[in-house]
């Protein structure tokens, strides 16, 4: 599929599989001598079980701790000396991890992933699980605790999805849990999750394709298929009356969550969901930046977005309050834009503004081979939530199908017919409003 | 059944070199000079124009001035309203910023190389025409105060601030954040506003690094067109006064009570981007607190667990800029990770680095280096650093080399000479009744309490207990 200028974005690739089921995806781009590896695990903090938060996540950590063949600290060591960066994330639905190399490293990068998907237990110990515990107890202090609106997302989830859900919990996982995390618990995950059949290898970059089939069997091929993974359980998530929920926290200007149950990510409803965010707050005309921001100054900033996950989506409207104003007056004002798109409808070229910047970021997204967001991580992402690495060409033609009229059915079918969730995040000592009471 | 050796990590072979093209450096008749690298793999253009002299080229006693005038050159031109720059831009699918440094303006551009004619004009009247109406002044003047008040709850911010005014002090254009603060942005008129712009916003004073999928016969009629009628000179920014002498070692605690973490940062004013000793310190920092297996990182995030991550940078600039290192460690362990940050910095300058770890460092900034020049911003970042900092644009076909001849004996040397711990601030951000006392026990020097950042700039409305 070709954008305005005649660019393809398609990614072309080979696709194989092992006799061990581990799916290997294979793209080939010379523009600079740089291959990228990129790994993916089915497995996110939605596998994991209430008392166990934050599992999925530490178990990212002591993936870097060494190996049968590689001993503590030389994943880093060996990688960095080859001139190669390395990192891995987890989110509610699955595990990364990736190593950019310059080429000639290739076979490196993946002797160590394959050596940690085959061999990571031989050398597992208590002290490096508690040592990583330490760290990641940081980061949540870090990225939570000890920043500004930083339990808002976990609050808002925690609030959106009822206990047995598996998006009910933060990714990060709580200190009680983390805490209560044993070397068997490290054991029973790895043996469950971490093996060939629920991950997939995807290779970008000045590679050959024939070496890389040869490397990758050579590492890969003789590592055992694991067991099948057990089956997610989803409970319906619905809200049957609106939600508020306040918390207080370390901050100068209260700030205004709303949240519903969007679109699973990579449907047609995503993207439309993913253009009404665009038309609610991207650009000083947006709908909610103007009135809130731009005319009404009774908001520092506003941003609307569609989080679009495996099992289920949610779509979000985040408003900092100027000093001085209630955030009632906050939910009015967005409630009264989203009633006026949906009596008024959509402008053509407020559509258009938002498809053309999809469409930009789509040729950019073509640049970068590896990293978060690199075309081996994308091909991944594509393989584990669509079934196909190529989905590429029909994720464009998903935004350009987007009608105006999608977009106000969008409005009230996903946001003014459905209950919200509503968090007030504001200074200590400013609980002044009732909490739990009818929103808007 | 595995029967492959696994044993041994595989040899990495002979690293592939990449070839730097040779960059375009020309003048427009108006004096514009633009930095070309033509690169056509994907129809994308991104660019820069750089003005020269940032946040240093105001009085301290200005302190935001540089950023307020960026931020407000697409709040309307003599052609274009605020909402009709914004839509001109948004319709093009293409993002245009600008922002200020402290040693240069910066208006970026990134674009489908077919809507470049469009986006150029778009900049181009933005950089020339500004109007600086008053009621989006004013408005832009808000919200930048109210940004100061929720920096004020930012732990990272609050230490960097500080850390930038113990070193730097209240008159040095180094020793005030880029955002401002209340009192300077309060006193900023429109007339400080034009006259900077005025000063500034000037051929005479600006560079276009241009890169992507676009020849410079193409190029050039383009810019004649989008910069038809601009002329001047500018003013050129006055040289910096030199940094005030390093005081003695102290510890700077800042209060936020029930803090989870403190935010610790240490360092002192150290080289300019022009040092000799360049190649050298880019190892040495490598070594010290630059990469993931760097030895503050090792020793506290992954020896002691103390920090998500800790590291250190020589943040190199026109004129001397400050050597940080830093992290946000646990709260009971803030003392200890002091002493460890002082102990790693002084067994650096004390003891020679083994081979292994100098040819890690070495190669870690070598052999990662195409990977810095992946998408066209990546490229126009590096060469706009280049030209801000009057760096030859051909700095990157020496670096593979020079990186290479930098050997022990020279990390040693420039250790003693840039890591002076004696006389490096330390500066905490956390809860004082907790960290104080063993911040004191530790002997490093004395421990002075600076005033958190200014409370809110009104009052609250009144608090109602419902409940």
């Amino acid at each position: 599929m070709t954008v305005e200028g005649g660019v393809d974005v398609t990614i072309p690739y080979t696709l194989f599989t092992l006799g061990n089921g581990l799916t290997v995806i294979v793209h080939r781009d010379t523009s600079l001598p740089v291959a990228a590896v990129n790994v993916w695990y089915h497995v996110g903090s939605k596998n994991e079980q209430p008392g166990r938060t934050g599992f999925a996540h530490l178990f990212e950590h002591i993936m870097f701790e060494g190996s049968a063949h590689v001993p503590e600290g030389e994943f880093d060591i060996l990688l960095e000396g080859a001139g190669g960066v390395n990192n891995g994330s987890t989110t509610n639905d699955r595990t990364n991890y990736w190593e950019n190399v310059p080429a000639n490293a290739l076979e490196l990068a993946l002797w160590l992933e394959a050596d940690r998907m085959g061999f990571l237990l031989e050398t597992m110990t208590q002290e490096k699980l508690d040592l990583q515990r330490e760290v990641v107890k940081n980061e949540r202090r870090e990225s939570v605790d000890n920043q500004p609106y930083g339990s808002a997302f976990e609050t808002v989830y925690e609030h959106l999805y009822p206990p047995r859900h598996p998006y009910h919990w933060p990714v990060i996982g709580s200190m009680d849990d983390l805490s209560a995390a044993t070397l068997d618990d490290v054991k029973g995950f790895f043996r469950t999750y971490y093996a060939p059949g629920n991950a997939a290898l995807a290779i970008a970059g000045d590679v050959d394709e024939a070496e890389v089939g040869r490397l990758v069997e050579r590492y890969f091929g003789s590592l055992p298929a694991g067991p099948p993974v057990p089956a997610v359980q989803v409970p319906e998530a619905t809200l049957a009356s609106d939600r508020r929920v306040v918390i207080e926290d370390d901050v100068q200007l209260p700030r205004l969550y709303m949240a519903w149950h969007g679109a699973r990510v990579y449907t047609d409803q995503d993207a439309v969901l993913d253009v009404l965010a665009s038309v609610l707050s991207d650009g000083k005309s947006s709908r909610l930046y103007k009135r809130l921001v731009y005319d009404g100054q009774i908001a520092q900033d506003v941003s609307a977005f569609q989080n679009g996950q495996e099992l289920v989506g949610s779509f979000w409207i985040v408003a900092t309050a100027k000093p001085g104003v209630d955030l009632d007056e906050l939910e009015v004002a967005v409630r009264q834009e989203l009633e006026r798109l949906v009596r008024e409808g959509v402008r053509p070229v407020e559509r258009e503004r938002a498809v053309n910047g999809v469409e930009t970021s789509f040729v950019r997204s073509l640049e970068r081979v590896g990293g978060f967001g690199g075309k081996a991580d994308r091909l991944n992402e594509y393989h584990f939530l669509t079934g196909s690495p190529g989905f590429v060409d029909r994720d464009l033609g998903r935004y350009r199908r987007v009608t105006e009229g999608d977009l106000s059915d969008a409005v009230r079918r996903f946001l003014l017919d459905r209950h919200a969730v509503r968090l007030d995040v504001v200074p200590r000592g400013r609980r002044g409003v009732r909490a739990d009471g009818p929103a808007g | 059944m595995d029967t492959l050796d696994r044993s041994r990590a595989p040899e990495v072979g002979t690293p592939p070199a990449m070839t730097f093209p040779e960059v375009e450096d020309y003048r427009l008749d108006n004096g514009v000079r633009v930095v070309l690298w033509e690169r056509s793999a994907l129809p994308l253009v991104s660019l820069e124009l750089q003005l020269r002299g940032g946040a240093s080229a105001h009085p301290a006693a200005q302190a935001g001035l540089a950023a307020f005038t960026a931020d407000m050159i697409d709040e309307g031109t003599t052609t274009r309203t605020a909402l009709e720059i914004a839509d001109a831009v948004d319709v093009l699918g293409a993002t245009l910023t600008s922002s200020a440094g402290y040693d240069a303006g910066h208006v970026r551009l990134s674009i489908l190389r077919q809507k470049l004619r469009e986006g150029l004009a778009v900049l181009a009247d933005i950089v020339m025409r500004p109007t600086f109406p008053e009621a989006e002044l004013a408005r832009v003047r808000k919200e930048r105060l109210d940004q100061v008040l929720q920096r004020s709850a930012e732990p990272a911010a609050v230490a960097e601030d500080a850390f930038a005014r113990v070193l730097y002090g209240g008159d040095h254009p180094y020793g005030a954040s880029l955002l401002g603060t209340r009192e300077s942005l309060q006193a900023l008129t429109r007339d400080d506003v034009v006259a900077f712009h005025r000063a500034r916003y000037a051929p005479g004073q600006a560079t276009l690094v241009v890169v992507g999928d676009i020849a410079r016969a193409e190029l050039d009629p383009l810019l004649v067109s989008a910069f038809d009628g601009w002329s001047g000179l500018g003013v050129d920014p006055a040289p910096l006064s030199a940094a005030p002498a390093p005081a003695q070692r102290a510890i700077y605690v800042v209060e936020r009570a029930g803090a989870a973490q403190s935010e610790v940062r240490l360092g002192h004013v150290a080289v300019s981007r022009g040092t000799p000793d360049f190649y050298t310190l880019a190892v040495m920092n490598t070594i010290l607190g630059g990469s993931f297996t760097s030895r503050l990182n090792a020793k506290l995030r992954e020896e002691k667990g103390y920090t998500y991550g800790a590291g250190s940078v020589f943040d190199m600039r026109v004129a001397p800029g400050p050597f940080e290192a830093g992290a946000a460690v646990a709260t009971p362990v803030t003392a200890p990770a002091v002493a460890d940050f002082v102990s790693e910095i002084t067994r650096l300058r004390d003891e020679p680095v083994p081979p292994d770890e100098l040819t890690r460092a070495r190669n870690f900034l070598a052999l990662r280096l195409p990977q810095r020049f992946e998408s066209v911003d990546d490229v126009v970042r590096r060469l706009s650093e280049l030209v801000a900092h009057v760096v030859p644009l051909d700095f990157y076909a020496g670096y593979v080399a020079a990186v290479g001849d930098v050997d022990a004996q020279a990390v040693g040397d420039a250790a003693g000479r840039h890591l002076p711990v004696e006389h490096m601030a330390i500066v905490v951000v956390g809860d004082r009744s907790l960290v104080e006392e063993p911040l004191r026990a530790l002997g490093l020097g004395p421990v002075v309490v600076l005033e958190p950042p200014a409370p809110a700039a009104e009052p609250l409305p009144p608090v109602q207990e419902e409940q």
